[in-house]
């Protein structure tokens, strides 16, 4: 019974996949007068689509550990329906439907986990539910302005109605992105959320509001540029829309520096990336669309690869704390690849595929000549290498620091085989750069009405700026690492017996409880000495929304004063407002 | 002497009078007295003075009772006989409602050994 | 055929089997009559559907009007009654196969229940203001009984309550009928409507306001609405769902009713209904912020959600108007769902506070599930039904181009989002001190899962009852209509 239901369960996760591989023509659903649905598969949906398909099963897969969890089946099972609705939906009503299918099964979801505390599930599904009731808001303006609900471009621009548009629609897809000062729910929601669950949100629901932000710029056709006219090289309003991404990523790459926690980190290094890609969409040329969509390509990999690494870390040693690990090498080396090849992809350095989507990213900018926003994308993409370095150094290198991290062995095939499966993807997609473009960015560029990127070959990557060739990368880097692994491992005895980790820290003399055996301890607790970025990490909207919801709370207690206990006080107020309201209309002549 | 009362506008005046007197004491019954029977009372008080506004501003003087009987067939010089039908329909459902008030009030008196408005608190848990 | 099918059968025909409840007792038939009365009502309503669509019927009583009496059944008061007797039938389901307290099903309680539903359905069938007021003291004095059934200390309390909130509202609009008649002499509604006009101003004003405080109490308009929390609070969860379900929704419909009826124009009471309807919405949603018992909690969301239903009716468009007619069947299927919940956790739990529940999510996995499902039928997320009818009214204003309404209705459903959710929370939350024991007694739930699977139904296929609820908008603003099929002029 509990295997059929597993089964069941995989067939389903493999649905992302059957629908774009099988979907033919375009359907609808006639909903509500005169309301239709509308479902289509169009390049830009596929790109999209195909990221769910990829990542769908990976998540699926351990989640068949243990005893099945019909609950979060269904839920799982649900939120793949809602995406895949969102992804169709050739309207706006159709693309709400999925979009609030997701949220809501997303949300119900993230409370299977038993660390879900009522502030985080609440940051967590308000703002969501305020992203979607902004993007409801935005498509009635849509439908007063063009009388339709398909996502269509609009035609005649002018008066404020399409900024607000603009405004309303951006809002809600980085609310959704995470941007900064709307990202208040995100490392909440993936620290807290089931851990497998975690690389479901950051890799493919975070790119659900990419998607919408993808959809804004086919709803304003040359990319913003007629809203607000052009800055430099570029659109005015992407520019706003670029410095967004950029200061969520520098903000968020520091915050993720000065975690404590494996997944929170993961969280903030989310945000940062996607950060990028927003800036990119800002960008809104062909080469910088066409490096979102890598990102966008990228990110999806890499972070499920770490999430479910991550989770399988947790899994083994039930510790999620960087200051509770370490020494993990040995006995779990698959993990150790994992994240290895993660963390290079996440960085962005070469040979792996996220080298070319930065490429991509810098080289767009330069060529509408936002060189500041340039400079400021450097700094926080170099100060990725910080965090990169603690989620490898931590987890498996120095001494273990607890005695779970001692006695861990290897995750589980479940988690194994998706991880197995992303390094190959990975690497795969690092050697052959041109491919991904050709065939993943290109159709979606055409579709958008951008040029497209073109590739010489599938091994190279080619700029009007220069490109490189994946597979040479690739064999060097390859040939380096097995150069330095295999003499690493020719010399691992006599390193041995140089000495033990544990050297590094006693040093002669007696740790006390609370010296911190491990080099992770307290890293980036320094950062917060450096004048703006300390005072960037001090501060947070945590206060401003609380004091919202205080605020909010003692009005409900001053308005709850009204509803008394007392029938007389009942009656009392409606005679007399019945009186002043007499006297009112009585003044005004009788008229009601 | 009197005659001026017969005039219609005068009569309805006094009953308009009359009727919404009884309605504000029915009122400040309802309103001031914390016992339970005696903001019934006052509901009932206020009850009252719309009928009587109704029957009396539907009546002028000198029309007769609508009855037909002793081959009286005619129609003219009757009071109109709606209000009369409707007020003694709502007197009965009055007096339904009035029923309902007495014997619930009389068992929460016996549950509970109170009877003032003011201290019905069970209600109250947040 | 003999037997005619008329309007009449309505309102007789729950009459005749309350009355004759002695001898369904004796035929051991009382739970199954309270069954099938409704659900042959429903039936008939539904059968009369298509003949409704063409003309309105009416039914005259001994003279024609505008001097008889009559019954007016048109597509709107269909729509209502078909409601009415829907939820009839899912209440006395949930009383027979729920297996619930003796003081729910007893011979008392069945004639009750029966008079509340034959009360509101006379509400909104009648055309004539005397019997209008006849009804609202029949539907009145059910649900003042009705509150006060379990003969506890809360129950008492809150029947007492609501008998002087209610009596003192219905002498207000005992007043407003009996100025009327001396003003017009006219009882019938659409004579009323035509001669209104011809009232003084001031006196138009008098009445409207009369009118307005009295049905504002009725069906739960801020201020007027301070009772409810407390009267819902007292009586018992399934009873309450009656309230919600089918009391307010009369009294709403017969306060718009009157205010297209009676008015010429409605721009003029807009702007006042509009007003009450976000403020009654908004105030009510903020204060459930704070609640920690779930019927005090229900109590506020019913009042935010009858809010909303006001702030689109009274825009008075056709779209918004048929969106607030679909609004209304969604809430009153999703708060007999939630209210049928809080009674089985009660049962379970003997406590509905907030703190008393946590956990309760393994307990009773069906009967949070629903909760959960209902929480998302009344914040009008899709696919439940509530969505489809929250974006129908949300279209019609985005096509008149007004949009702080929309602005307030999001603003709103977010407020909402963040009670429910907690609650949802709170009650998923894993708590070892909960009694782990899974037990959901089966057949009880049977009757939540049917008006489960209407939301879900409604919310996927709304098109198939569509054209019920644009006929019913039509029928509820077109004054002309009601005019010339009752007096044959053309108004």
């Amino acid at each position: 019974m509990s295997l059929m239901i597993k089964i069941l369960f995989l067939a389903v996760s493999l649905s992302p996949a059957l629908t774009l591989s099988t979907w033919g023509e375009s359907l609808a659903w006639p909903l509500f007068g005169g309301i239709e649905l509308l479902f289509d598969l169009n390049p830009i949906s596929a790109f999209f689509l195909l990221l769910l398909a990829l990542g769908a099963p990976l998540v699926a897969l351990p989640m068949l550990r243990g005893a099945p969890d019909r609950p979060a089946y269904a839920l799982y099972a649900l939120l793949l329906l809602g995406m895949q609705l969102l992804l169709l939906a050739g309207d706006f009503i159709g693309f709400f439907v999925g979009w609030e299918i997701m949220t809501w099964s997303s949300y119900l979801l993230l409370l299977r986990s038993s660390r879900t505390d009522l502030e985080g599930a609440q940051s967590y599904i308000l703002f969501n539910l305020a992203s979607a009731f902004l993007l409801l808001a935005g498509i009635l303006v849509f439908h007063s302005l063009t009388g339709d609900f398909r996502i269509q471009a609009i035609d005649q621009l002018g008066g404020p109605e399409p900024l607000a548009l603009a405004v309303l629609f951006g809002l809600a897809f980085l609310i959704k992105v995470g941007t900064l000062p709307l990202h208040l729910w995100v490392p909440r929601a993936y620290d807290q959320a089931p851990d497998i669950f975690s690389a479901f949100l950051s890799a493919l629901m975070s790119k659900m509001g990419v998607y919408g932000l993808i959809l804004l710029a086919t709803l304003f056709p040359e990319a913003l540029s007629g809203l607000l006219g052009r800055l430099l090289n570029g659109p005015a309003a992407g520019y706003i829309l670029a410095w967004i991404g950029v200061i969520t990523s520098i903000v968020a790459t520091f915050k993720a520096i000065s975690q404590e926690d494996m997944k929170r980190l993961l969280a903030y290094s989310s945000i940062a990336q996607v950060g990028y890609i927003t800036t990119a969409i800002g960008v809104g040329s062909s080469l910088a669309i066409g490096g979102a969509l890598f990102q966008a390509l990228v990110h999806t990999l890499v972070k499920l690869l770490l999430f479910i690494t991550v989770a399988g870390i947790i899994l083994q040693t039930g510790r999620r704390r960087f200051n509770d690990l370490g020494h993990l090498i040995d006995r779990m080396p698959i993990s150790f690849l994992a994240v290895l090849i993660g963390i290079i992809g996440l960085a962005g350095m070469p040979p792996l595929p996220g080298f070319a989507a930065k490429y991509l990213i810098f080289v767009s900018l330069i060529d509408a000549r936002w060189l500041l926003l340039l400079a400021a994308m450097l700094l926080s993409s170099t100060a990725a290498f910080i965090y990169c370095y603690k989620l490898i150094y931590a987890p498996f290198l120095g001494h273990a620091n607890s005695p779970e991290a001692k006695t861990a062995t290897e995750a589980p095939w479940p988690y194994l085989v998706p991880q197995v499966i992303l390094m190959g993807l990975l690497v795969a997609l690092g050697i052959f750069p041109g491919f991904g473009i050709q065939f993943l960015i290109d159709p979606v560029l055409t579709a958008l009405g951008l040029a497209p990127i073109g590739a010489p070959s599938w091994g190279e990557l080619a700029t009007p700026y220069g490109g490189y060739d994946g597979v040479v990368l690739m064999t060097v880097f390859g040939t380096a690492f097995a150069l330095v692994t295999g003499g690493f491992f020719l010399l691992r005895g006599r390193m041995r017996r140089a000495g033990s980790p544990y050297d590094l820290s006693y040093a002669g003399e007696v740790p006390t409880a609370d010296t911190p055996l491990h080099y992770g301890a307290g890293m980036g607790r320094e950062l917060r000495r450096i004048p703006l970025i300390g005072w960037i990490l001090l501060h947070t909207t945590t206060g401003f929304l609380t004091g919202l919801t205080r605020q909010s709370l003692a009005a409900a207690g001053l308005l709850g004063g009204f509803y008394g206990r007392n029938p007389q006080t009942w009656i009392l107020l409606a005679v007399l407002l019945f009186a002043l309201a007499l006297t009112l209309v009585t003044l005004t002549g009788g008229a009601l | 002497m009197l005659e001026f009362l017969d005039s219609p506008r005068v009569l309805h005046g006094i009953y308009i009078l009359g009727s919404l007197t009884l309605f504000f004491i029915g009122l400040y019954g309802l309103l001031a007295k914390r016992h339970l029977l005696k903001a019934l009372i006052g509901i009932a008080v206020m009850e009252l003075s719309v009928y009587l506004l109704f029957i009396a501003l539907a009546t002028s003087p000198g029309e007769t009772a609508p009855i037909l009987a002793d081959g009286l067939i005619d129609f003219t010089g009757m009071a109109d006989p709606i209000p009369q039908a409707l007020t003694l329909t709502a007197i009965v459902i009055g007096m339904a409602v009035l029923a309902l008030g007495v014997s619930l009030a009389i068992q929460y008196h016996r549950l509970t050994g109170n009877s003032d408005m003011r201290a019905m608190t069970e209600l109250k848990d947040s | 055929m003999a037997f005619q099918l008329t309007p009449v059968w309505f309102i007789a025909l729950p009459l005749l089997v309350a009355f004759a409840a002695p001898l369904w007792v004796r035929l051991g038939l009382l739970m199954s009559m309270l069954f099938a009365t409704p659900l042959v009502l429903f039936g008939l309503a539904v059968s009369l559907f298509p003949a409704v669509g063409d003309a309105p019927l009416l039914e005259t009583i001994v003279i024609a009007p505008p001097l008889g009496i009559h019954l007016h059944l048109d597509s709107a008061s269909l729509l209502m009654v078909a409601l009415f007797n829907l939820a009839g039938v899912l209440f006395a389901s949930f009383l027979w196969l729920g297996d619930t307290e003796p003081h729910l099903r007893g011979r008392g309680p069945f004639v009750l229940i029966l008079l509340l539903i034959t009360g509101c359905t006379g509400l909104v069938l009648t055309g004539d203001l005397f019997n209008l007021y006849v009804f609202l003291e029949i539907a009145g004095v059910s649900a003042y009984a009705l509150s006060a059934l379990r003969r506890d200390k809360t129950a008492l309390e809150a029947g007492l309550k609501y008998l002087i909130i209610g009596s003192v509202a219905a002498i207000f609009i005992l007043l407003a009928i009996v100025l009327l008649y001396l003003e017009t002499g006219q009882l019938n509604l659409a004579a009323l409507a035509r001669d209104f006009g011809d009232i003084p101003a001031a006196m138009q004003g008098l009445i409207g306001l009369l009118l307005l405080v009295g049905l504002g109490v009725k069906a739960e308009l801020f201020p007027f609405n301070v009772w409810v929390p407390d009267i819902y609070r007292g009586s018992d969860p399934a009873v309450t769902s009656l309230f919600s379900g089918i009391l307010v929704k009369a009294f709403l419909f017969v306060l718009f009713h009157l205010v297209f009826l009676l008015l010429a124009d409605p721009a003029v009471a807009r702007a006042w209904l509009m007003a009450l309807g976000a403020l009654t919405m908004l105030v009510a949603e903020l204060v459930a912020l704070r609640q920690q018992d779930m019927r005090r909690m229900l109590a506020y969301s019913s009042l935010g959600q009858v809010g909303l239903i006001t702030l689109a009716l009274g825009f008075a468009s056709e779209a918004t108007t048929a969106g607030a007619l679909f609004h209304m069947v969604n809430h009153t299927l999703v708060k007999m769902l939630l209210f049928f919940v809080a009674a089985l956790m009660l049962r379970r739990f003997l406590s509905l506070r907030l703190a008393d529940l946590r956990g309760v999510g393994h307990a009773m996995p069906v009967a949070t599930a629903l909760f959960v499902l209902g929480s998302l039928a009344v914040l009008g997320l899709p696919p439940l039904s509530g969505f489809v009818s929250k974006l129908c009214i949300l279209k019609g204003f985005a096509e008149a181009q007004a949009f702080w309404p929309i602005a307030l209705i999001l603003l709103a459903a977010l407020i909402e989002a963040g009670y429910y959710f907690r609650w949802i929370k709170v009650f998923y939350d894993s708590d070892p001190a909960a009694p782990q024991c899974r037990s959901d007694d089966g057949p009880a739930y049977l009757p939540l899962v049917l008006i489960a699977g209407l939301l879900l139904l409604l919310g996927v296929a709304p098109f198939l009852i569509e054209d019920w609820f644009v006929q019913a908008a039509r029928a509820l603003l077109g004054r002309g209509t009601i005019l010339e099929s009752v007096l044959g002029v053309q108004s």
